[in-house]
């Protein structure tokens, strides 16, 4: 670089600008690496889901009506959860889960949009009425975790949440139909 | 300009001083330098909070999809 050269110095500009953009080209390159890696390897992905459901019927058949909600243990030992968020509480209000096991929620709303998260865990989804909002997941620590409604719903809604008990395996027993309900503590 | 409003410059405070070509070269050497070090300190400490939440907290908060 030259003190007096006004071309030395452009250059030196020029340098300094190709380092910089070479520097923001290996981060975006490392992030999205890191996004690659872990969605294929680790399966953390943003839950998408795009199945329609009425909201008036809901509750009345299929497979959101009471006698369906909860925690089912299907045939191939899969586990499903399915819950209703309506104005102002889940449905059902405590929710049992194994530990370290694949899990899928599943959510409805008859009434207007709500939204819920697991604490300590990455589970965090929208319920539209009219859609399923669905959620893959695995719980690695068990105890109680506690579900609130984040996406305001009415007057109520801060009273509107759950609790999902993360169950070790040794208490995690289906009982007839492959039901499982919370542990009385 | 009426006389009661002298010129900004009747005060030497408000001159510039006068520029030395070879001074300005030599300051314009450092100041760009501590621009890119400023910027450079400013968006390796958002990277670093980024890559500290992603990796010590989205991570092992499990899977989900």
């Amino acid at each position: 670089m030259s003190d007096t050269h006004p071309e030395m110095h452009e250059r030196w500009i020029l340098q300094t600008e190709l380092l910089w953009a070479f520097g923001v080209g290996v981060f975006i390159a490392a992030t999205l690496s890191m996004i690659l890696f872990t969605a294929l390897k680790m399966s953390v992905n943003p839950p998408s889901n795009v199945e329609r459901i009425d909201p008036k019927t809901l509750h009345l058949a299929g497979e959101f009506a009471e006698h369906n909600l909860g925690t089912t243990v299907g045939g191939d030992g899969s586990v499903t959860v399915r819950a209703i968020a309506t104005q102002f509480m889940f449905l059902p209000r405590c929710i049992a889960v194994p530990a370290n096991r694949l899990i899928t929620l599943r959510f409805a709303s008859p009434d207007v949009i709500h939204g819920l998260l697991i604490t300590g865990t990455n589970v965090n989804t929208m319920v539209l009425p009219g859609f399923v909002a669905q959620v893959h997941t695995e719980f690695t620590r068990t105890g109680d975790l506690l579900m609130p409604c984040h996406e305001y719903c009415g007057l109520g809604h801060s009273e509107m949440w759950a609790t999902v008990q993360v169950l070790p395996d040794s208490e995690f027993k289906p009982g007839p139909g492959g039901r499982v309900s919370c542990a009385q503590r | 300009m009426q006389s009661d409003q002298p010129s900004s410059t009747a005060l030497p405070r408000e001159v510039a001083d006068d520029v030395d070509e070879a001074t300005l070269a030599r300051v314009m050497r450092t100041v760009p330098l501590g621009a890119a070090v400023l910027a450079g300190s400013a968006v390796a400490l958002l990277v670093a909070g980024y890559l500290l939440i992603y990796i010590l907290v989205f991570i092992p908060r499990g899977t989900v999809g």
